[in-house]
């Protein structure tokens, strides 16, 4: 199409220019929106996600947003509670003591649903710099990031200890709080360490087999849930492990838990009672089970376990319960509910932390006869 | 030759006996605790007389008695309530695409199983409001069919229109549901055997042999219906009455199996397809021989999923896996125009 | 009289069935023929119950059939439909003795007599040796002939017929035709039929009735109300009627 530039008079000539200035600015915006939107000259440093994924990190992070609830956690214990702006539906709804540990959470946005979906222009208003994401959903960081211009982590512990300290040290990293990360996770492995330091006087054949049955089932159980391992006992379905077909989530059969006859067995426990599918009383009281080692000596209790997420709190008191119950004798001095405390205090600030999480799921219960 | 018993028809109705009780013996042995053949029968020996037996692990008797037999007789009889109730359901809507689901029951039970999960909770066993729902569903295909005739044509749209509503419904609960919830809703859908116990049975099964025993008394009276509406009725059957007869019956059955068991999809469809196959298409033949082999059917993937992994294969995908293959490789011989 | 109309009535959409009285001879071949649209089929329909009349409308044997449950009225009058659509491949044998439903309750099957008298039928149109073919296999015509098997498996009084001999070769046309007329010759069954072709109707029936705009036109032995004028007047076309040996044959 060729256009018939006018070169006679003034008024085209303005014209002319006016056309100009607006290809100019139209084109420019175009380019900066190509572009991501990120100003170069503020990226400071990169980090790899648990994606692989390589992300500019601005060098001040003050608005963050938080799809992820175990980040939305670590934020609050990173002492960066004020900087979150969003943050996903399930720790709004679904977690009694997240208001507890960050107030101003009441009031906040909810910008990601149940089906994994993310409200874009809400993300865009609230003009964070910085948004953490799920890496179970692998496709929605890189599309998030895209289509908002904002830089997206995807991170998670993915239920392992290492990872949980790692996850921590990114966040840190990234918020500017590295001192803090550090010594929260000095904590966390102080914790854990004297915990494995006193079990580990049991030799290993007199540590406790235990069967998990997590997730509202009696047949799903965790490959991998190392808190048993640090309290001194051994999760039945780690046989499983080195199958390759076989995920960190697995469903056995009923017949095979008989055929384990574990010692002890852990009910999935840190959720509302009423929601519970599965409970210890259906456990003592099936007819399939009555053979079973745990079930015959009455040896079947709740523990907290996990969803999806970790809270760093919960795995250190987790693991001290465990402890309790796999090693009553050994470890019969230990408080639960002042160590409980003394835990949410260190890691959230918050006073009597663990007795409000008893409030809601009952823990206090679940070691009287 | 129809109604005489040539020396073929009793191999076949032989052979029909013998399958599903062959296979249940295989499959009682299988399973993730090992128990030999001889420890096996010692066990079963150990019921008639308990005093035989004295060393016997109690976790034997328990494998066997509480895990291994609810769980074999609730394939057997899973397996032929959806096998004849497709079978039925093909007969009577004339067409060789129809399952035992077309009427909604596995969109309503799934509907009646979640809003029991999320919002009743513990102290209800889903199996009573999922299948409170899945008859909810075909009445409302019936009532609303009704305004146009009861046609074979409107009934299956009405199929149609009210398994998609009741999967909308669905979605929406899921939707509002607590992860809690969600998680054993998940599970239920997939289709599977592994938790049933004495007291699924005794809730499911009289329905299920109701049902069932009334298709098969039924058997030729579908051959009549295989023919248009117009054509029954010249012949003397009271088309619509008897059309609501069978479906009340596949339904009952239906809506009693999958509220236990969950959606276990494609034997409906394939089992009465390889029955007839092999037999032709008389109903006569094809629905019984659709209990025996259904029944067998599901027992052999119940099984296969039980035994090939260390962790449980869903069964819906069981069926799958099995069925086509073994549908299209059928197919493929059999030269003859079979339907 | 075997079957009989009083002030029957029937609205289906446009078309107007409207028939004040109708007698067919018992063991009697009647034709029913007219033009397109003149309601030879919804009459057929009628008389067999496939539709829905009021009571005391249409008698067989003397008794109404509005009143009748379906199994009663099926050991009255059998039809033969003129399409049939099958879906499923039955053998021909498990074909015929469907026509035995209306003599059996709703859980029985059928016995070995039932078996018997559909042989029997089959035997009668000429196919004993198809009993185990499968159905898909058959010829057009053959299938005509299984139809019409089926229906005297039925053991009904009367038989009606739709057009069957629409779409057959003159061989199958005869061979059906005769079926038909050997029926009410020798078994004295009343057969009702509508067809198309005249002079097929003229050959072969005891009595003609003419229908047309949903009303009996003429009713009668051929002999007696045939005539060009009738014809002309029925059909909207001039047609003649002439005799070639020994047969009357239409002219258009």
């Amino acid at each position: 199409m060729i256009w018939k530039i006018p070169t006679t008079t003034r008024a085209h000539s303005i014209g002319r220019v006016f056309l100009l200035a607006l290809l100019a600015i139209f084109s420019s915006v175009l380019l900066k929106a190509a572009r991501g939107g990120i100003p170069e000259e503020k990226a400071s440093f990169k980090v790899r996600d648990d994606l692989g994924r390589e992300v500019s990190i601005p060098q001040r992070v003050a608005r963050v947003i938080s799809l992820q609830p175990e980040a939305s956690r670590i934020l609050v214990a990173l002492g960066c509670a004020d900087n979150l702006v969003g943050f996903d539906y399930f720790l709004n709804k679904y977690d009694p003591l997240f208001p507890r540990l960050c107030p101003r959470s009441q009031n906040l946005p909810v910008v990601a649903y149940p089906d994994a979906s993310v409200n874009l222009e809400h993300v865009i208003r609230l003009n964070p710099d910085l948004i953490i994401a799920s890496p179970y959903d692998t496709h929605v960081p890189d599309s998030l990031q895209q289509k908002t211009g904002i830089p997206v982590v995807a991170v998670s512990s993915l239920g392992r200890v290492e990872k949980l300290l790692e996850e921590i040290r990114l966040i840190g990293r990234v918020m500017g709080r590295s001192e803090r990360a550090a010594e929260l996770i000095a904590f966390f492995q102080e914790t854990t360490a004297r915990v494995s330091r006193a079990a580990g006087a049991v030799a290993p054949e007199h540590r406790p087999r235990v069967y998990l049955c997590f997730w509202s089932s009696l047949v799903r159980t965790p490959v991998i849930y190392e808190p048993v391992t640090i309290a001194g006992g051994r999760n039945v379905a780690q046989d499983l492990a080195g199958n390759h077909s076989v995920s960190d989530r697995t469903v056995v059969s009923v017949e095979q838990v008989v055929r384990w006859d574990p010692d002890i067995i852990l009910v999935h426990g840190n959720y509302s009672p009423s929601q519970r599918a599965v409970t210890v009383d259906d456990v003592l009281g099936d007819k399939r089970l009555r053979s079973i080692k745990a079930v015959r000596d009455k040896r079947v209790f709740y523990t907290f376990g996990f969803w999806s997420w970790w809270d760093p709190a919960e795995v250190l008191i987790e693991t001290l319960y465990l402890a309790k119950v796999f090693h009553p004798a050994l470890f019969q001095n230990l408080d639960l509910v002042k160590e409980g405390n003394a835990i949410y205090k260190k890691v959230y600030g918050i006073e009597h932390g663990y007795s409000i999480l008893c409030q809601s799921i009952q823990c206090d219960e679940w070691l009287k006869d | 030759m129809s109604g005489s018993k040539t020396n073929k028809d009793r191999l076949i109705f032989g052979l029909a006996f013998a399958l599903p009780v062959v296979v249940f013996i295989i499959s009682l042995n299988i399973g993730s605790y090992p128990i030999s053949p001889r420890m096996l029968f010692k066990v079963i020996l150990s019921v008639f007389s308990p005093s035989s037996q004295p060393g016997l692990p109690a976790a034997l008797k328990d494998i066997v008695f509480q895990i291994r037999l609810p769980r074999l007789l609730l394939a057997v009889a899973v397996g032929a309530t959806l096998s004849v109730s497709g079978a039925s359901l093909q007969a009577l809507f004339k067409n060789p695409l129809v399952n035992e689901y077309i009427l909604g029951i596995s969109s309503g039970s799934a509907f009646g199983a979640a809003v029991s999960l999320v919002f009743l909770g513990k102290g209800f066993p889903p199996q009573i409001v999922a299948f409170v729902f899945g008859i909810a569903a075909v009445l409302a295909v019936l009532i609303i069919a009704r305004t146009s005739g009861s046609h074979i044509v409107a009934l299956l749209l009405t199929g149609i229109i009210v398994s998609a509503f009741f999967s909308a419904l669905l979605a929406l609960v899921e939707f509002f549901a607590s992860p809690y919830a969600l998680q054993a809703l998940f599970y239920w859908l997939m289709g599977n055997m592994s938790l049933a116990t004495w007291r699924d049975l005794a809730l499911s099964t009289p329905l299920m042999a109701v049902g069932v025993i009334l298709l098969i008394m039924l058997r030729w009276r579908m051959n009549v219906l295989s023919m248009s509406d117009q054509e029954a009725k010249a012949m003397g059957i009271s088309v619509r009455r008897e059309k609501i007869l069978i479906i009340v019956a596949c339904t009952l059955a239906t809506a009693a199996a999958t509220a236990v068991t969950g959606i276990i999809g494609w034997i409906g469809l394939v089992v009465p397809h390889l029955v007839r196959m092999v037999v032709g298409v008389d109903n006569r033949r094809v629905i019984p021989l659709s209990a025996s082999l259904g029944a067998s059917f599901l027992l052999a993937a119940d099984a296969l999923a039980r035994s090939l992994a260390s962790f449980e294969i869903p069964l819906g995908i069981f069926t799958s896996l099995i069925g086509i293959p073994f549908f299209l490789f059928l197919l493929k011989k059999s030269r003859r125009v079979w339907l | 009289m075997s079957v009989s109309v009083r002030g029957l009535s029937y609205a289906r959409g446009n078309f107007r069935l409207r028939i004040d009285s109708l007698e067919f001879e018992s063991g009697r071949l009647t034709s029913i023929v007219g033009p397109n649209g003149a309601g030879k089929t919804t009459l057929l329909m009628c008389l067999g119950g496939l539709l829905a009349v009021p009571r005391n409308r249409i008698f067989i044997q003397g008794r109404d059939i509005a009143s009748l449950k379906d199994a009663e009225r099926a050991r009255l009058v059998s039809s033969v439909p003129q399409e049939h659509n099958p879906i499923f491949n039955y053998s021909v044998l498990d074909f015929v003795v469907m026509g035995r439903a209306a003599h059996l309750s709703l859980f029985s099957l059928p016995s070995a007599e039932d078996v018997r008298l559909a042989e029997e039928s089959l035997a009668f149109v000429g196919l004993q040796s198809f009993a185990s073919r499968p159905y898909f296999e058959l010829s057009s015509g053959e299938r005509r002939l299984i139809l019409i098997a089926r229906a005297l498996a039925q053991r009904a009084d009367v038989l009606l017929l739709d057009e069957p001999t629409s779409f057959l070769d003159p061989k199958h046309e005869i061979e059906i035709l005769e079926l038909t007329r050997k029926l009410a010759v020798e078994r004295g069954q009343t057969i009702l039929l509508t067809l198309h072709n005249l002079d097929m109707a003229i050959k072969y029936s005891d009595s003609l009735v003419f229908m047309k705009n949903g009303g009996v036109f003429a009713s009668g032995r051929p002999r007696d109300i045939l005539s060009d004028a009738l014809l002309e007047s029925v059909y909207d076309v001039r047609m003649k009627i002439v005799d070639c040996e020994g047969q009357k044959l239409i002219l258009r």
